[in-house]
């Protein structure tokens, strides 16, 4: 525990926080340009909140969706490469997860106890993975779009086809996944993860009884430290 | 002429986008990086002679537009009545009612002939110029349908497919001579949820893919009585379209325009003019709706503007990557420096 303050565990540290904010914003902002590439703006916003004129341009809308498309792909590179160096997979799915998911699911509804958690409860390893799976194959066929509007570049009437058809695909997985992450705050239980992402810190008390096995991690390593 | 500058403008592009494609996929996926030169032996490219036009000045209708119309009356839209509004706006496009319309580019009719009197020269001038998609060599409506549902044939002919396009209409819009025209009332939207999403189906020229593909002319070439359309190797025609414009001391449109189309007009009096005709005539009309395309000179393509993006979009995960490398190292050598100090401490206690 590098970080102390009283009666609090730092379980976000800043660049977690860094990705976790850089992501969002990127992926709020490409679902916003994104949808601006469909023909929806124009017909459906009939009437057109101020300062929102720009989203019924085509032009105007692919040039902000590049520009978070780069964000995006600037805050995911950096999130793969610095966990990696650092040997931190916590959040990478584990055998057993989705039993695992299901017996705490299953103890919140009963109002029993959960069973002991590391730092990530089984179902957000489980949640990680939709956004890996997700965000890759929107990450991938986007990387396929850029290229394909080079200038002097022909794809493939194929590759134009899927191309697409995977990218929109994947844009309403990712939407799902922003829901049910959003979904998930409706719980009260998890709202007390809510300050790790903003301050880095949460409750002791709360990692304590929910998070146990972390818990119990973090402390061994304290008193090695000190 | 810009002659040179197009072409070397032409190549250079060429070579850019094939390198940078080839690097990112070509290993992998032999065949998608492609360029326009790697193209240039199987596009077929046409030439709208305008000095031989005269809008087939005989007969009711130009003989290019009755063959266009007669070889495609197949694939015309027959709508399901009533049309419905595209909700929540309360308007719908429907050419139904104006099939044998063939003064302008409808769902009905995928090539009119604009005729128009221009001034040049202290003289006046009557050009008649056949108009119809102009199938770009980089054509944004392709390239942006959000559907990939337009292809280009091997011959280059841009092609709706009419069984998925959801008439969004967004390839017209990016389309800098608005040429696909829409149908409401038609098409697959009709089998999903018409009220509240789709548009219809977009309907233009595709060159005569099928008869390009079986090796005969597109039905505007045979039909035109005066040889004021022709079709050949994109090359052989480029070719000649300059030749032809030496000739007569004329100009060319539609080799730099859009970043390049495999249409190539060649006309004694310049285009600004010929454009400003169009714009007074359907001033003087009261003509705003779609389906008369304008002929401004040197328009850009709007895939040009996003070079810049597409470079910080490659570099992003470089810089993301070094970033991380950088705040990984510092993050590792400080604890590791920490663990060091504390076994120095612990070392000195005993």
């Amino acid at each position: 525990m590098s970080q102390k303050k009283k009666n609090k565990i730092y379980r976000q540290p800043l660049p977690n926080r860094f990705v976790h904010w850089g992501v969002a914003i990127s992926i709020i902002m490409l679902i916003i340009t994104g949808i601006g590439q469909m023909p929806v703006y124009g017909r459906y916003l009939i009437v057109q909140p101020l300062g929102t004129k720009w989203l019924t341009s085509y032009e105007i809308t692919l040039l902000v969706h590049y520009f978070f498309a780069a964000t995006l792909l600037f805050f995911t590179t950096y999130h793969i490469v610095y966990h990696v160096m650092k040997k931190e997979f916590d959040i990478w799915p584990k055998k057993g997860d989705v039993k695992g998911s299901y017996l705490i699911i299953k103890a919140m509804i009963l109002g029993q106890k959960e069973p002991p958690s590391e730092k990530y409860l089984p179902e957000q390893r489980i949640a990680y993975l939709y956004f890996v799976i997700s965000i890759g194959l929107v990450i991938v066929t986007g990387v396929i779009k850029v290229i394909k509007n080079i200038m002097g570049v022909q794809p493939t009437n194929g590759i134009l086809f899927w191309g697409a058809q995977l990218h929109n695909l994947a844009t309403v997985m990712v939407i799902l996944g922003v829901v049910m992450h959003l979904a998930a705050f409706i719980v009260k239980e998890n709202r007390k993860l809510l300050p790790g992402m903003f301050t880095g810190y949460v409750d002791e008390e709360y990692v304590k009884e929910r998070h146990s096995l972390w818990y119990k991690e973090l402390k061994k390593r304290y008193e090695k430290q000190s | 002429m810009s002659e040179k500058i197009s072409r070397r403008t032409f190549l250079k592009r060429s070579t850019v986008a094939g390198a940078t494609a080839g690097m990112l996929l070509a290993t992998k996926t032999p065949g998608y990086a492609q360029t326009d030169k790697s193209d240039e032996n199987t596009l077929i490219g046409s030439l709208i002679d305008l000095t031989k036009c005269d809008g087939c000045a005989a007969y009711d209708t130009p003989l290019c537009v009755t063959a266009c119309r007669q070889k495609n009356e197949h694939r015309f839209p027959q709508p399901q009545k009533p049309i419905k509004d595209y909700w929540p706006q309360k308007k719908h496009e429907d050419w139904s009612n104006e099939k044998d319309r063939t003064d302008r580019l409808t769902p009905y009719n995928w090539t009119y002939v604009e005729k128009v009197q221009v001034n040049w020269n202290g003289k006046t001038k009557d050009v008649a110029i056949p108009r119809r998609c102009m199938h770009c060599l980089d054509a944004p409506c392709q390239k942006l349908c959000p559907f990939g549902v337009i292809e280009k044939t091997k011959h280059g002919a841009v092609k709706i497919d009419e069984n998925f396009c959801m008439g969004g209409a967004k390839c017209r819009a990016v389309c800098p001579w608005d040429i696909p025209q829409r149908q409401a009332g038609v098409g697959l939207y009709m089998k999903l949820v018409p009220e509240l999403a789709g548009g219809g189906v977009m309907y233009k020229c595709d060159m005569c893919a099928d008869l390009l593909e079986e090796g005969k002319s597109p039905a505007c070439e045979t039909a035109c009585p005066r040889g004021a359309i022709e079709f050949g190797p994109y090359e052989q025609i480029r070719k000649k379209a300059y030749e032809r414009a030496k000739e007569i001391d004329g100009f060319i449109y539609g080799d730099v325009e859009n970043s390049g189309t495999l249409t190539l007009y060649v006309s004694d009096v310049p285009f600004d003019k010929i454009d400003e005709a169009i714009e007074a005539k359907k001033k003087a009309e009261n003509d705003t709706r779609f389906g008369r395309p304008h002929m401004k000179p040197e328009i850009e393509n709007m895939l040009e503007t996003t070079h810049g993006y597409m470079l910080a979009t490659l570099i992003a995960p470089i810089a993301g990557a070094a970033a991380a490398g950088i705040t990984a190292y510092k993050v590792l050598s400080g604890q590791k420096k920490k663990e060091g100090e504390k076994q120095h401490e612990s070392k000195e206690e005993k």
